[in-house]
């Protein structure tokens, strides 16, 4: 059995990246866009198949909740943090 | 007798004409409630989009700080960034135009041109 390709993992990967910038709640979305981060470059010198295919698994578990959970803080409003810029674009992350 | 004869047969080529004007019209509705042509914007400026990929760029904050980022910058070989970097930075990227890049594409963007060229092409992109 061979294991997700690298193009799969990017996408993962990506998917991933826009549901934790969809987080309504600054906390929850650096939380987030740090855990993918480090997760993702933790496991990237992983050679042997079966440790990928279990770390992918996982990862996709952790996306379907990623994207439930987003989705739900669409739904309420939260005051913004002081760090936050209040007009809608924002480039830095 | 004549004459009635003659005014007749201009009304039925008035209302002729009328319908075969209005005709081309109903197609052009009907055709265009099959694929509805919307104009959001008039489009963006080439080099707008140019500046703005450049600014996102910029921003990430792995690309090193003294790194001169120009239209013509690759990512992996100018920033050094490696292929989840480059993930990162379009998603970056897709925040800032509300695009959404497919797979199949994001994995051929590799520069700062290429990222321009996807945006252009997108008539989505704002």
């Amino acid at each position: 059995m061979t294991g997700p390709s690298r193009t799969q993992v990017l996408a993962l990967y990506k998917q991933t990246l826009r549901n934790a910038n969809g987080f309504n709640n600054y906390n929850f979305k650096h939380y987030f866009l740090r855990k993918a981060r480090t997760q993702f470059r933790d496991l990237k010198d992983l050679k042997d198949p079966a440790a990928i295919e279990k770390a992918f698994s996982a990862a996709q578990r952790e996306l379907g909740v990623l994207k439930r959970q987003s989705v739900i803080s669409q739904m309420y409003t939260f005051d913004k943090q002081v760090v936050e810029p209040l007009d809608g674009k924002k480039t830095q992350r | 007798m004549f004459s009635s004869l003659l005014r007749g047969s201009t009304i039925a080529l008035r209302t002729a004409s009328a319908r075969s004007a209005l005709r081309p019209v109903a197609a052009i509705s009907r055709t265009s409630l099959v694929s509805p042509l919307r104009a959001y914007s008039t489009g963006l400026n080439r080099d707008d989009i140019s500046a703005r990929v450049i600014d996102v760029v910029k921003a990430f904050d792995k690309t090193t700080a003294s790194a001169q980022v120009t239209a013509d910058t690759h990512f992996a070989k100018d920033l050094g960034l490696d292929s989840l970097d480059t993930v990162e930075l379009l998603v970056a990227i897709e925040e800032e135009f509300d695009v959404e890049i497919p797979d199949k594409v994001a994995d051929e963007i590799k520069s700062v041109a290429e990222a321009v060229q996807y945006i252009a092409s997108n008539p989505e992109a704002n």
